[in-house]
């Protein structure tokens, strides 16, 4: 994907959130988009015709991260109450509430098969919550992190988690290892490569990290954006050919991967953009941000 | 109810009162007396003892319900209790019949005749027959495995019973079976057949008449007899046939031709052995074997068809093999051997027509075949290549070695003046020509040197500037033979230094106009250690760093020095260089070294070019090389160094996922069937001792020290009474803590908690550990353990504090607008202490104070736009809420994974970048080993360096999250508690103060 092909014009403004938006994320094929924000709203939406489809309204915090399962049937959304909320799609009603962890949970994701959600916050614990039976404790608590995880990652046998400590945790299911990545910094959010064998951390330090996730090397940094103080995601692009990252004045990076060189970068928002998701086929791209936004970017 | 029965009406049988039941039982006792027994069969009932009706069958009805209908006893039939067979695969037992049967069919079964092979009367000697018709079957035979078959492999089948009849009847082993009558009638069918057969072959055999007159009659002679041997053999013994061909099982491809089956068995066998046997004709086989097998004699006659009676079974020793004959065998043995003469003769008429024809009569074989096997030539080396790689560039050395040698001089009387003249040949040998140009430019005033241009001594110089370039010469062939590389041998340290850029050395000019001849002494045995040792270590020593760069000089006497420490080889004793230094100079110099090197090894991490930016600042930091302070100067510097380790980095755990999220995740659980280990349990005595966090079991201390260390910040800043109360809380913690720390130091190795303690660290542990486990339990036996415990955290311990004042005073300190962050920390300190003191009321009751305090400020939170993620900021209240949430649940029970460790809790609260906090802490502990030698004052001392790091850090994180006012706030009242306790502490050593320069620069 050459550089003119990055996302760059602005397709679509979602407006409806009241308040900051904490998350927007892209549905597993691309058509449908969530976003969530402290008005305590998790919207869905047409990004590509703009339109509100849906609002699910139960959270009694702020909403901080949200995700959809493969099939769209069901949500998982988690935020400042506590609780994670495992919705269904169609009706929007709340299938089942998972309390346990001790603080906000920041962030939440399903399984392959949706069977789980796994969920970390600020309790600095990673759980995981079965959605098959009806127990509201949760299968696992994962509880190596010595401060708060900020976000997690699933692969089909690993669970991956970043940590405010600095660390990015490998959970293998498959062979029972954990394998702990310090980076030194604290880690805000991470993100997989969508072959799965890189890692993209999003330190407090304002710098993005490649992580090669076989042997735990630092590939490469990616430097430029502000990222001091906001939970505030980073993606690549679905060729992984370009890293992207939101920063703190409103303005969305473009990094080349390989050579970390800012190919692109243009002001989005108004304000801090606290989340971006890529489509996963399209040169398509919607960030969220606290000026109660989502924008839909588009080549 | 009479009305009633005539009306309905009733279908099957009613059921039986009580009553009837009693008189069931009466009409069995008659039953028993023997009354009914004239009944026929079909109308006889069968009754158990109660006189019930047996039940029969599952779906006719049980006659008599309960227990009897089933299983027969009261309890029933248990059901076996299930075990699986998991884990014990090999043990299942084979079900067999006794299994499922009752005890009286068992009882039924009992008498049933079974074989036994106990009275195998002729098992013996049926045995050896057979092993014996093996052999004989295994010569006649091809077989895969050459030579008779070992007796262990082929064994004969143990006797049939029909075997067993037919020895009753007078059958003998090695006869065969045949009615004596058949036999003679068979006989004389035959011999009738024969005599045809022998009409018909004398016509063939006619114009050969000469071969077997003689033989005929002798053959027919021996027929008879022959027969009669043939006829007592019993059947052969199955032998397979090895497979050697490459059909497919049970293919066989001369099922319709079977004279090309002839044809390839003898091409196989002429093959084997060659010469010794001799093709016999295919017309012959064509003759011989109309069908597979034929019957022994000639067969029947060609318009004869075979019938079933026609074949001889019996006479089947007879077949193809032996149809074989060899070439130049007598005709009497042959007429033995082969029973057919006639055949001979047949054969060896068509010998003759097969040599000429060819395999097939009518066939030819092609003159000119037009395969050809394809050679491929090798490839054509070209006349120039020469199997040996030649250098492009040839050696300056190697080149210089044409170089006529001057004449044989003899050395100048003066022996320093030789040995300088040596050296400096010896040194240009290796350094090049240019050294030689760069001494003579220098030196040129200096008399001593006048040999380089051409003064005094010149001659003498030339001559061992050759013999040197001769020697270096060899060795480059040597070293060029194995491989190693010539510049890494040449490489002095002046090369080096000129290749990795360096300023040209100083000494070399200064201290050869100075005091020459010593250094060049120096030089040379540098040079002379050094044709001794691997030249390897030069090409590793530039990646060393060089911590005395400033002083080239130093440096150059630091890199010999590193040389000897490693490499060994030749040692100069002198120690060479020191000739201008006092002995205390040197002395000092050398520790100095020895501590630098000690740092360098400890920095594998050596390409991180630690020092390329700044020189070691141990010297700056005034070390001092007394034997006690020279260990802890290395120690800090270990630290320091480790802290700019290298990020990212890995480490890597067991976790243990739980079966359940295996099985959610569609895998296959890695620890299936194995008991569930605390996972990072490290060392048994931690969950022993009731150490309620099994994840960090290995950082209670550490934690410890935390702990201990912001409480002392408060007393500083305000010594209360609640202070007090805090401490004995502190202490009472530490009850808990400090038996852990001892075992610790006694029992556990340290390999795995700390990746970057490095080999001079761990050297020096065990005595530390013996010595803080040996103070540590002498305190105990003193009985002032809690005061010792004191002492170490550095605390007055005060003698009598009641608890309730600490309720008190910490309920009452929520009051004072300023200090919610102290708060939140009594409360997880008391969270903590829970563990040990029955405190846990106040541990609770503060808990919704906190609650509260945290309610007040999260609408502050949210009027900040986004979700900012103030991570230390929240720390404190939040923790004291984890704790809060989770010390009530905390019960004593250690392996409870629920339980969240306080110490792991702890860890978190006073700094917020946690990385660097954990590098401070683990200073700390390791001030912590240092310390335990000297209790009572250097305890004090570490606290504060702990603390002015950890003051550091603050700043820092406050200076990142400056954005955030509440934020900024809080850390100003975190430096507020600090300063106070900076100005108190303030009168600490030099030590302290000069890391806490180097930490805020590094910061």
């Amino acid at each position: 994907m050459s550089t003119s092909e990055l996302p760059r014009k602005e397709a679509n403004v979602l407006k409806g959130h009241e308040g900051a938006v904490l998350a927007a994320r892209f549905n597993s094929d691309g058509n449908y988009c969530l976003s969530c924000g402290k008005d305590r709203t998790i919207r869905l939406w047409n990004p590509h015709r703009g339109i509100h489809i849906k609002t699910y309204k139960s959270h009694g915090r702020e909403v901080r991260d949200v995700h959809v399962t493969l099939d769209n049937s069901k949500l998982c959304s988690c935020g400042g109450d506590r609780q994670i909320f495992y919705w269904d799609v169609s009706t929007g009603r709340v299938i089942r509430k998972f309390r346990g962890h001790d603080g906000e949970v920041n962030a939440v994701k399903f399984n392959e098969y949706a069977s789980v959600v796994v969920s970390t916050g600020y309790d600095r614990s990673l759980r995981a919550w079965d959605c098959r039976s009806h127990s509201t404790e949760p299968i696992q608590i994962i509880d190596s992190f010595s401060d708060t995880v900020m976000s997690v990652c699933l692969t089909k046998t690993e669970i991956i988690g970043g940590s405010v400590d600095g660390t990015v945790r490998t959970f293998d299911i498959r062979i029972g290892r954990e394998i702990s990545d310090d980076l030194g910094q604290p880690v805000n959010c991470i993100s997989l490569s969508n072959d799965n064998n890189c890692i993209l951390a999003n330190c407090l330090d304002s710098t993005l990290r490649l992580l090669d996730r076989s042997t735990g090397e630092l590939l490469q940094e990616y430097k430029g954006h502000a990222c001091k103080s906001y939970k505030m995601d980073c993606c690549l692009t679905n060729s992984d050919a370009h890293v992207t990252c939101g920063s703190e004045d409103g303005s969305i990076f473009f990094w080349d991967l390989v050579d970390a060189s800012v190919v692109s970068k243009f002001r989005a928002h108004s304000s801090v953009v606290t989340s971006v998701s890529y489509h996963p086929k399209d040169n398509c791209m919607i960030t969220s941000s606290v000026d109660s936004t989502v924008r839909v970017w588009k080549t | 109810m009479d009305s009633d029965e005539e009306d309905y009406v009733f279908f099957g049988t009613p059921i039986e009162r009580e009553e009837e039941i009693t008189s069931r039982r009466k009409k069995a006792a008659a039953e028993a007396s023997g009354n009914l027994r004239s009944l026929p069969p079909w109308k006889q009932e069968v009754r158990d003892e109660e006189g019930r009706r047996r039940f029969h069958g599952a779906f006719t009805g049980g006659f008599s319900a309960g227990y009897f209908n089933t299983v027969g006893t009261k309890e029933g039939w248990a059901p076996q209790s299930f075990t699986s067979s998991r884990k014990s695969r090999a043990e299942v037992k084979q079900q067999s019949i006794f299994n499922f049967l009752d005890e009286d069919e068992k009882a039924e079964l009992e008498g049933t005749l079974g074989t036994s092979s106990q009275f195998d009367t002729f098992g013996f000697t049926a045995a050896e027959f057979a092993r014996k018709q093996a052999d004989k079957e295994q010569k006649q035979r091809p077989s895969a495995i050459p030579g008779p078959v070992p007796d262990e492999l082929v064994l004969p089948a143990s006797e049939s019973i029909g075997v067993k009849l037919l020895l009753k009847m007078g059958w003998r082993h090695g006869r065969a079976i045949k009615d004596s009558c058949a036999r003679s009638l068979y006989d004389a069918r035959r011999e009738a057949r024969k005599a045809f057969l022998a009409f018909a072959s004398e016509d063939v055999k006619a114009p050969y008449p000469a071969n077997d007159p003689d033989e005929e009659p002798e053959s027919f002679m021996a027929q008879p007899v022959d027969n009669d041997t043939r006829s007592s053999k019993s059947l052969p013994a199955f032998v397979c046939n090895p497979k050697q061909d490459l059909h497919g099982l049970g293919y066989d491809p001369f099922k319709h031709a079977p004279e090309f089956r002839e044809k390839k068995r003898l091409h196989l066998s002429n093959d084997k052995q060659h010469g010794y046997r001799k093709a016999i004709s295919i017309k012959d086989s064509l003759f011989g074997s109309k069908s597979g097998k034929a019957a022994p004699g000639f067969g029947i006659g060609a318009l004869e068809e075979y019938d079933a009676e026609d074949e001889d079974i019996y006479g089947a020793g007879y077949d193809f093999e032996e149809t074989c004959v060899e070439e130049d065998e007598e005709p009497s043995r042959l007429s033995i051997e082969s029973k057919q003469p006639s055949r001979l003769s047949i054969e060896s008429k068509q010998k003759v027509v097969a040599k000429d024809q060819g395999v097939l009569p009518g066939f030819k074989v092609a003159s000119v075949s037009d395969y050809q096997l394809e050679r491929f030539d090798p490839p054509i080396i070209p006349k120039d290549f020469v199997p040996h790689h030649k250098f492009p560039g040839p050696l300056e050395t190697l080149r210089k070695l044409d170089v006529p040698s001057p004449p044989e001089v003899p050395p100048p009387d003066d022996s320093n003046l030789k040995l300088l003249i040596e050296g400096v040949a010896k040194l240009v040998t290796r350094c090049g020509k240019l050294f030689e140009d760069l001494s003579r430019k220098k030196n040129q005033s200096n008399p001593l040197f006048s040999f380089l241009s051409g003064g005094d001594g010149h001659d003498y110089y030339e001559r061992r500037l050759w013999e040197e370039h001769q020697k270096l010469g060899d060795q480059a062939k040597l070293s060029l033979d194995g491989k190693h590389s010539l510049s890494a041998r040449k490489m002095t340290a002046e090369g080096r230094g000129k290749l990795l850029g360096e300023k040209p050395l100083d000494r070399s000019t200064k201290e050869t106009t100075s005091s020459s001849i010593a250094s060049r002494k120096f030089q040379l045995q540098f040079n002379l250690s050094d044709t001794f040792k691997k030249p390897d270590s030069f090409s590793k020593l530039p990646e060393v760093a060089k911590p005395f760069k400033d002083d080239p000089a130093k440096q150059e006497r630091f890199e010999q020095f590193l040389k000897e420490k490693y490499e060994g080889g030749l040692r100069s004793t002198g120690y060479s260089s020191a000739s201008n230094m006092s002995e205390a100079a040197r002395a000092r110099e050398k520790l100095d070294f020895e501590a630098a090197a000690e740092v360098l090894e400890k920095g594998k991490w050596g390409k991180e070019s630690m020092v390329s930016t700044q020189p070691l600042d141990f010297l700056a930091a005034g070390m001092q090389f007394t034997s006690g302070g020279l260990e802890q100067v290395k120690d800090t510097h270990a630290e320091d160094l480790v802290t700019k380790e290298k990020y990212p980095r890995r480490e890597e755990f067991q976790w243990r996922p739980l079966p359940v999220l295996c099985k959610r995740f569609d895998l296959i659980d890695p620890f299936m069937g194995k008991p569930p280990p605390a996972p990072r349990v490290r060392s048994k005595i931690d969950s022993l001792l009731f150490i309620p966090d099994s994840v960090k079991g290995a950082k209670p201390e550490e934690d410890a020290i935390t702990n201990r260390d912001v409480p002392a910040a408060q007393t500083g800043a305000q010594k209360t009474i609640e202070g007090a109360a805090e401490e004995e809380i502190e202490i009472v913690a530490e009850n808990v803590e400090r038996p852990v720390d001892l075992y610790k130091a006694i029992f556990s190795d340290d390999s795995d908690e700390d990746v970057e303690d490095t080999i001079t660290k761990k050297v020096e542990d065990p005595e530390k550990k013996i010595e803080v486990a040996t103070t540590t339990l002498n305190r105990l036996i003193a009985g002032d353990f809690l005061e010792s415990l004191g002492k170490e955290l550095g605390f007055e311990v005060p003698p009598d504090t009641p608890y309730s004042t600490n309720k008190a005073n910490s309920s009452a300190q929520i009051e004072t607008p300023n200090s919610d962050a102290v708060i939140a920390k009594v409360g997880t300190v008391e969270g903590h202490r829970t563990f040990c003191a029955p405190n846990v009321g106040t541990g609770t009751s503060l808990n919704p104070e906190q609650e509260t305090t945290q309610g007040g400020e999260s609408p502050k939170n949210e009027s900040i736009p986004g979700k900012s993620v103030r991570y230390s900021s929240k720390h404190t209240d939040g923790l004291s809420e984890n704790i809060s949430g989770t010390v009530n649940a905390d019960k004593f029970p250690p392996e409870d994974k629920k339980v969240r460790s306080p110490s792991s809790c702890q860890r978190n609260w006073s700094s917020s970048s946690s990385s660097e906090y954990e590098r401070s802490r683990k200073h700390s502990r390791r001030h912590r080993y240092r310390s335990s030698d000297s209790y009572s004052d250097s305890s004090s001392d570490d606290r504060d360096r702990y603390h002015s790091r950890s003051k550091g850090k603050r700043k820092r994180s406050s200076r990142e999250k400056s954005s955030s006012s509440r934020k900024h706030s809080k850390h100003h009242k975190h430096r507020s508690r600090d300063s106070p306790s900076r100005s108190h502490h303030g009168s600490e050593g030099e030590h302290s103060e000069s890391r806490k320069e180097k930490r805020k620069r590094r910061n």
